[in-house]
């Protein structure tokens, strides 16, 4: 009777450990997996903000450099070019006084060139570092851009904004910006074959959007994407907004063609004002 | 006849209990559409089984007749079942070919240890539960669970546990098969028609898991959604 009851006790304390056990491995695979699971973020999030910090380094390595070419550009070849032009121009006076028609002509030719040429300078200088967006922000940038586009391309670039002061942004944000538009019209105009473009700028209390649509021959994002058909320009416009906190979305407009919608958090620009370019400044820039 | 049932499910409130809260998962399996997963299917069929077998053996036990058969026949059918589960979860090939190999093997070992514990098998009367099986198929069960739960902290592929259906599946049945290991040999020799011996609380300890685990797995099946099937 006694060995039954101690069978009893003894049964019990076994299940009932057996059973602590089992608590205890549920909670421990829990509690592990947690655990593993955060430092897998923790080091997740140290790749992603050391990718970013590359990205930025290198984009701001692209940006000091187009700026070093267009000092460059402008106090040397530009300095030289102008040099040349006002000899020229004596050099014009004492031929037209020759009376040599031959020669004069030359000298025309030579002058008109060398204008073409400063004028060539002056466009090349301007691409490489936007300075109206520097002095006078993203909507006149934008403008500007539309209008150099328009002259060149048999192309029909609207642009619109919810409001007629745009605030300025920081330095880093309205470049994003701007390179992010120049890389969907550039595409829409290399790849689309579209003949009309609407760019709409909107900024609310957060968000600043800027949508690109076109009416071209349209693209699959997704598609591009799977087959790995995503160009430079693509991810180019991801890397940069992915360093001031953007996204971007790709549409399919029921009527056709391609839409880009880009929204990055606002960031007003502090109340220094941005310096002008000219004369371009030999330190490093930052952006 | 009603009041009979009445009478054995009143005087065994929670063997009965244990009985009937099978319904719950099975419901919840039907409402939440979880069949639609292969293991959780498998599941499905293992509680309609189990439903069904548990029913017949009430119905015995309620007409006081030797209701043991079952229990002995519903032991490799459960494993097989169970074990089957994890066959859809194991990645390797070399584990689903061991888990085929457990699931014959462990058939087999039953089918001879419902032999060897009952001699005379015409004697339904003094028919007897298997001293073995019971306690091989619960080692075997745990072993599974315990390497599906290595599999899952080792591949990290599932990001809150508390949110995936099968973690509550296999806590359930961890919970189950660990307060039945002790007590599953020592069965053998309590129930005996003629001169049965009350094992105290430890008889009713894996009827208490085995109540908790159909809540675990109602919980878990409650987690199920058709919309994530694929990606399971």
């Amino acid at each position: 009777m006694q060995n039954s009851e101690e069978l009893k006790w003894a049964l019990l304390i076994a299940s009932l450990a057996m059973l602590a056990m089992a608590f205890c491995m549920i909670a421990f695979v829990m509690y592990y997996q947690k655990r593993r699971f955060e430092e897998e973020k923790k080091i997740s999030d140290i790749e992603k903000n050391y990718n970013r910090l590359l990205l930025d380094t290198a984009l701001n390595s692209e940006e000091t450099e187009r700026r070093r070419i267009a000092q460059d550009l402008h106090d040397d070849i530009g300095t030289m070019l102008s040099l040349t032009k006002l000899s020229l121009n004596q050099l014009g006076k004492l031929v037209a006084n020759s009376g040599d028609e031959k020669e004069e002509s030359i000298m025309k030719k030579s002058q008109s060139l060398v204008e073409e040429t400063i004028l060539h300078v002056r466009r090349i200088t301007r691409d490489l570092v936007p300075t109206t967006l520097e002095r006078f922000g993203l909507m006149e940038a934008i403008e500007e851009f539309i209008h150099k586009l328009e002259e060149d391309n048999n192309l029909i670039i609207a642009f619109q904004s919810n409001t007629e002061e745009f605030p300025r942004q920081g330095q880093k944000l309205e470049l994003t910006l701007y390179r992010i538009m120049q890389e969907l019209v550039n595409n829409a105009i290399k790849h689309a074959s579209c003949t009309k473009i609407d760019i709409v700028l909107e900024i609310d209390e957060e968000m600043i959007g800027l949508r690109v649509t076109d009416n071209g021959v349209g693209f699959d994002p997704e598609k591009i994407k799977e087959s790995n058909l995503a160009g430079l320009g693509l991810l180019g416009i991801e890397s940069r907004l992915a360093i001031v906190n953007g996204t971007v979305q790709y549409e399919q407009p029921a009527k056709g063609g391609s839409s880009a919608i880009a929204r990055i958090p606002v960031n007003p620009a502090s109340g220094n004002k941005p310096e002008p370019l000219h004369p371009f400044r030999r330190e490093r820039v930052n952006i | 006849m009603f009041d009979t049932y009445i009478a054995y499910i009143t005087k065994n409130s929670i063997f009965s209990i244990a009985v009937f809260i099978t319904v719950l998962p099975i419901a919840l399996t039907i409402i939440r559409k979880a069949f639609l997963d292969q293991s959780l299917r498998l599941l499905f069929c293992y509680l309609i089984i189990k439903l069904a077998i548990d029913l017949v053996m009430l119905h015995y036990a309620s007409v006081r007749l030797n209701n043991l058969m079952f229990y002995n026949l519903s032991i490799p059918l459960f494993y097989a079942l169970l074990s089957g589960m994890f066959y859809f979860k194991f990645t390797a090939r070399r584990q689903k070919n061991l888990l085929i190999a457990s699931i014959v093997g462990f058939c087999l070992f039953s089918g001879w240890d419902i032999v060897n514990s009952n001699l005379n098998l015409r004697d339904m009367n003094e028919h007897r539960i298997v001293v073995y099986a019971k306690t091989v198929e619960g080692i075997l069960m745990i072993a599974l669970i315990l390497l599906y739960f290595y599999e899952i902290i080792k591949s990290l592929q599932i990001p809150n546990l508390l949110t995936f259906p099968f973690f509550w599946v296999c806590s359930g049945l961890l919970l189950y098969y660990s307060s039945l290991i002790f007590v599953a040999p020592v069965l053998h020799y309590a129930y005996t028609w003629k001169n049965p011996q009350a094992l105290g609380m430890a008889e009713y300890i894996p009827s208490i898991f085995e109540i908790i685990c159909a809540l675990l797995f109602s919980v878990g099946i409650y987690h199920y959604s058709p919309k994530d099937y694929a990606k399971q």
